[in-house]
């Protein structure tokens, strides 16, 4: 069957009008301020197939991961109508243990197999493990929280008691999780009543539409891979350490561009080895990382299908620092590694076509998990946050000051809901002089951000470019490194990119993010 | 008598009662300076007697998009002078690298902190000295600041270091914007944006309305002088100028209560608003069988969060200049860029690249004799030709049109989706009302798509929101952020909340009444649902979240965020006339034939003058119903009927 283009355009804003309406129920609904507040989440809407066909403007770093959280669902549990499937393995379609997937299968006919998948991921404030808000610095992943292959969380419409229970006692703040879960389950409901509409509209010719719009935007990433030079493109960029020694990680890529046949490989040997420690990314995440820089080519109606990857080979050798294998511990390769994978495929097509590339932004999420028991009420609490940065300066300008980049979006906890909710204080909350990169555009400058503790916790910080500065291109001078200093009673003390300590009521931490790389020589 | 009058960017809108009838009076605006039309016009309508006069401005809306307003010293705790900046930390478009942000409306030298705090639960900390605030007295007027903005933390759990500190800032003599006045909610940066946008505005439209109060003074009209907000009501002009943040939505807030009020006199409650102009569109919904109009109270203009209640309008880039082009994978995209007013669509002569008015034309949907009462003749030759040239994979300019206006209903529909499907509300049940110079030609082909039964297109469509802002109640809005258990007496905090109302209207002598709402969430949620404080307001909220988002858990705890108190004083009763039924045969308004394309058929459809209808006439279509400021289509299926008031009904046949 022949779709013409206008109707493709239509279809197009329509499944993604569904995940955005997703996204939306799931965060005016959730309960951890990672969800609600932050909005670190991802829904999605799936082809029959398992193909993404649409995905809300959420969270990129879960770009590339969701079509393999819904490959497993499909492959390992028998989805019928009205049951929901839940996983967050990260050996097995997750990303790291605190992302929770839930993916709900849309029956056009309840006896024939499903027309659409939705899938809703978030990000819980909580999934159990050695350190209160599961983002510690583990050393293998059993530390890390409990592990969920794909299994049904829902029924026929009927919730799995035992299976939500079992999940609950593994959990430090269980009333929370449940609330998040039942929110990421009302989030896919609503995707389903939508989807429905759409069946409804369109019936037969769903099949055709569905194949057109992904062949549509793979086209989009063949036109851009046209335009570009042929060549291998190689370059080397580092995590500061794996946080139990202090040796740089390198994480090497080679791309290689063939404008001809309008395909790319992007090829990840000679980087590290996994580590002890949690910053190993799964192939998900890298997976995820290339997928966004060749997405931020393309013009901006783009939709983010699977079809972007079609032109795209992404090579990652088993075993290392950017497709790790169990028993590895993962919590920082999803919020730290996904970043310098970014950096470097980027610096590797800055050789390419230099004026479409910016200079290296913050480069770290600035993870802070702060946990214990609060004073005021004797309750449980885990509170997560991440602190922006500075983005790099571009080609055509300085760099954005103060703002997430690349793999993240999240949203800042105010100041006001988070004295509400927690036993801290913010004391201070302002931009970080001069800590961009010179240059003739200037790099963006980080955040400081000031948390006064007013109950004993354990604090748990999860942050790279301690040491190793983010770049700057074409003479561009390099962002200010971060720095994270503990101020107490008896002093300041400076502490490690990646560690978690016993802080006290008083105590308060000091978060100085990296400032962006500068763009261009200042002569 | 009563006077509203609404500045447009083209006209000044002007209705009036005279002699029991309504009157329009329509002059040019004076751009340069608004006040010269409003004056002209009422100097034209006042007769000597005792008038009131209400007025919709585009003042403030102008200052705030064209970043046109004040220099503002913002002054907060100290340690978050950044905040006003820093916003949220997220970036308005993921994947574009090289997308700019608009500059801070406060530059980093005017931005001042306080050596104070307040404890979330109203504990003073910290008191500012005496010799701090005389200091950051003399800084702000060293700085040169034209107004100030005074936002310091959880100073709606106690204003008490916040008064403190306007007490000495007020000896500056600038405008003052308090939070704990303006909006005393929590959400720092929310709030801080809200007052700072006050700050940035007031010196502008609080000079604006006092000088229209003084030239009206000589006039001896003695009556009230009134201005719209953004909210659907009316306040006095004083409270306006005051809160002119309160009026950045002024004029649409007029078309939307217009709308309303007309459809009500039709006898249709529950109705979906759609008026598209050239550039942009607003969506609303009103469901009189529910609350009537619904504000928001997280409403994002000009990229500025603004958490004062607005009506809750959908506005999307999208309308009759918008342009549509083929990317590099072949598929076809309407908007957002538009052709704006120069060059503006093909058909008027200068344009090169198809738009919404250019398809429309060649879909034989206007005409191009009866385009603004005539006096612009539609180039269907030059357009045709510059079509020829964009056809992308298409073969003819009849194709390439209606793919235009169908992707552009496509739009349009998505933008009304989003105020009732995602909202729980179900189009069906609603009457679309479609104005603005291009929301009559689209809105039968939206209404199929949504499967709406009816549009009405109003008459006096071109001061619509004149018509609302006669028609308005006057409205004030009180609230403030508690953070209670659902089990506490709300008694004495209602209490607290009504005094500053009996003190902002003693001067009324009308009667009002007072509604009082919660926002409630489950305990630990960050998003509020807004619900009658009447004694049953749980089961409320947990049936309205359960519509909403998909469940709800009675077993859980729900949480008092804010109460809200709405005051209402109704508007003086103005009754609209009925006029006289014609013989129900449209042919006295007949001006031709004219061929049109619906589903790539050409069909040929007779053509109305719309000012000559009379009530009672029926229409069948294909048809087209011209008139000065808008073509209203009536495709092959649809019927029309003029009512009463000489609104347009049209339906789907059976």
């Amino acid at each position: 069957m022949k779709i013409d283009p206008i109707e493709l355009a239509v279809f197009k804003s329509t499944v993604h009008s569904v995940a955005e309406e997703m996204g939306a129920a799931l965060r005016r609904t959730a309960f951890s301020p990672n969800i609600k507040e932050r909005r670190d989440y991802s829904c999605a809407v799936f082809n029959d197939e398992g193909d993404a066909i649409a995905m809300g403007d959420h969270m990129p770093v879960h770009l590339g991961s969701m079509p393999m959280s819904v490959r497993q669902a499909i492959d390992h549990v028998e989805l019928g109508p009205g049951d929901v499937a839940i996983l967050n393995d990260p050996y097995a379609g997750g990303t790291h243990l605190p992302d929770i997937t839930m993916v709900l299968p849309v029956f056009a006919d309840p006896i024939a197999r499903p027309t659409f998948y939705v899938a809703a991921r978030a990000h819980h404030a909580d999934v159990g493990g050695q350190y209160p808000g599961s983002m510690g610095p583990c050393r293998e992943i059993y530390q890390e929280g409990i592990r969920i292959p794909s299994i049904r969380l829902v029924k026929s419409g009927a919730i799995v008691r035992d299976v939500l229970d079992l999940l609950l006692y593994n959990v430090r703040t269980a009333e929370e999780r449940e609330g998040d879960l039942l929110s990421q389950i009302g989030a896919c409901r609503v995707g389903e009543a939508r989807l429905h509409e759409v069946i409804a509209r369109y019936s037969g010719k769903l099949p055709d539409l569905s194949r057109e719009l992904l062949d549509y935007s793979e086209r989009l990433v063949r036109a851009e891979l046209a335009k570009m030079p042929a060549g291998a493109f190689a370059a080397t960029d580092f995590l500061d350490d794996d946080g139990l020694t202090e040796t740089p990680v390198p994480i090497r890529v080679s791309i290689r561009i063939d404008p001809h046949a309008r395909q790319a490989k992007i090829d990840f040997t000679g980087s590290a080895p996994q580590v002890n420690s949690s910053i190993n990314a799964v192939y998900a995440i890298t997976y995820s990382a290339v997928y966004y820089v060749f997405r931020c080519l393309l013009p901006g109606e783009a939709p983010a299908t699977s079809g972007i990857m079609r032109p795209l080979e992404v090579i990652a050798p088993r075993g290392s620092i950017v497709n790790a294998v169990p028993p590895a511990a993962v919590a920082g390769g999803n919020v730290e590694t996904s970043q310098r994978i970014v950096d470097v495929v980027m610096r590797a097509l800055a050789e390419a076509v230099p004026e479409r590339i910016p200079s290296a932004s913050s480069g770290t999420m600035n993870n802070l998990t702060i946990g214990g028991l609060d004073d005021r009420t004797k309750a449980q609490f885990a509170y997560y946050e991440t602190i922006a940065g500075g983005m790099g300066a571009r080609p055509t300008g300085d760099g954005l000051s103060g703002v997430h980049t690349h793999m993240t979006n999240s949203l800042n906890t105010p100041a006001e809901a988070l004295e509400y909710a927690y036993p801290l204080r913010v004391r201070r909350y302002s931009y970080r002089p001069c800590s961009g990169g010179i240059g003739k555009h200037r790099g963006g400058d980080g955040l400081v951000r000031e948390i006064e503790l007013l109950s004993d916790a354990q604090v748990t910080l999860l942050a790279d470019r301690r040491r190793l500065s983010p770049y700057g291109l074409s003479g561009g001078g390099p962002g200010a490194t971060g720095l994270t200093v503990l101020v107490r009673p008896d002093g300041q003390h400076v502490l490690p990119g990646k560690c978690s300590i016993n802080a006290h009521k008083g105590d308060l931490i000091r978060i100085e993010t990296p400032g962006g790389g500068g763009w261009g020589s200042t002569r | 008598m009563q006077i509203a009058i609404d500045s447009g960017g083209t006209f000044t809108d002007c209705i009036y009662k005279e002699g029991g009838a309504l009157k329009v009076l329509k002059v040019f605006s004076t751009p340069g300076n608004p006040g010269t039309a409003v004056m002209s016009a009422i100097r034209t309508i006042s007769n000597g007697g005792k008038a009131t006069v209400r007025h919709g401005t585009t003042v403030g809306t102008n200052a705030l998009l064209e970043r046109k307003g004040a220099r503002v010293a913002f002054v907060t705790t100290a340690g978050f002078e950044d905040i006003i900046s820093i916003g949220r930390q997220a970036r308005a478009n993921l994947y574009d690298w090289f997308a700019e942000s608009e500059p801070c409306i406060v530059p980093p030298d005017l931005r001042f902190g306080i050596t104070e705090r307040t404890a979330a639960d109203g504990t003073i900390l910290q008191r500012a000295e005496e010799d701090e605030l005389r200091d950051l007295a003399e800084k702000i007027r060293a700085a040169g600041a034209e107004s100030i903005a005074l936002c310091l933390l959880f100073s709606f759990a106690n204003p008490g270091n916040e008064i403190a500190a306007a007490n000495v800032l007020r000896e500056l003599g600038l405008p003052l914007s308090l939070s704990h006045v303006i909006l005393p909610e929590f959400r720092e940066y929310e709030r801080a944006s809200t007052v700072t946008v006050n700050a940035y505005l007031s010196p502008k439209v609080g000079g604006y309305l006092q000088r229209l109060d003084d030239e009206m003074q000589p006039l001896s009209m003695q009556g009230a002088f009134e201005v719209m907000q953004s909210s659907g009501g009316i306040i006095p002009a004083r409270f306006a100028a005051e809160q002119p943040v309160r009026t950045v939505l002024s004029g649409p807030a007029g078309g939307v209560v217009g709308a309303y009020r007309l459809a009500l006199q039709s006898g249709f409650s529950r109705i979906i608003s759609f008026d598209m102009g050239g550039t942009s569109t607003d969506v609303a919904l009103i469901d009189g069988a529910q609350e009537g109009p619904r504000t928001i109270g997280d409403a994002l203009v000009s990229q500025l969060p603004i958490s004062v209640p607005m009506l809750d309008i959908h506005t999307i880039g999208a309308g009759g200049g918008s342009l549509a082009r083929f990317d590099a994978a072949g598929i076809m995209h309407v908007g957002p860029e538009s052709a704006g007013a120069a060059p503006g669509p093909i058909c008027y002569g200068h344009g090169t690249q198809p738009t919404v008015t250019d398809a429309n034309l060649i879909l034989g949907r206007l005409h191009p004799d009866h385009f603004l009462g005539g006096t612009v003749k539609l180039d269907v030759s030059r357009t045709r030709s510059y079509m020829e040239k964009a056809l992308g994979p298409l073969a003819t300019p009849e194709e390439l049109s209606g793919g235009i206006a169908l992707l552009a209903e496509a739009a349009m529909e998505r933008a009304i989706r989003v105020i009732s499907v995602e909202r729980g509300h179900d189009p069906r049940e609603f009457t679309l009302v479609a104005f603005g110079g291009a929301g009559p030609l689209h809105a039968c082909a939206l209404a199929k798509a949504l499967r709406m039964p009816r549009v009405l297109i109003p008459a006096h469509p071109g001061a619509l929101s004149a018509l609302g802002i006669l028609l308005a109640d006057t409205v004030r809005d009180y609230s403030k952020t508690v953070m209670l258990k659902s089990n506490v007496d709300l008694e004495p905090q209602f209490k607290e909340l009504e005094k500053l109302v009996n003190a902002g209207t003693a001067d009324s002598a009308i009667p009002s009444t007072v509604l009082r709402s919660l926002d409630l969430r489950y305990a630990g949620q960050g998003y509020e649902l807004n619900v009658p404080a009447g004694t049953d307001f749980l089961e409320t909220f947990h049936r309205t979240h359960q519509k909403r988002y998909g469940y709800a858990d009675e077993r859980k705890a729900v949480e008092i965020v804010s109460l809200r108190l709405r005051v209402t004083t109704p508007g003086e009763a103005v009754h609209l006339d009925a006029f006289a039924p014609g013989d129900g045969d449209a042919s006295q308004a007949l001006l031709g034939a004219h061929s049109m394309i619906f589903d790539g058929k050409v069909e040929t459809g007779k053509v109305y003058q719309r000012e000559l209808l009379e009530p009672e006439d029926r229409l069948i279509g294909p048809a087209l119903v011209v008139e000065y400021s808008a073509t209203t289509v009536l495709p092959p299926g649809w019927t029309g009927f003029v009512d009463d008031y000489k609104n347009l009904l049209l339906e789907v046949s059976q």
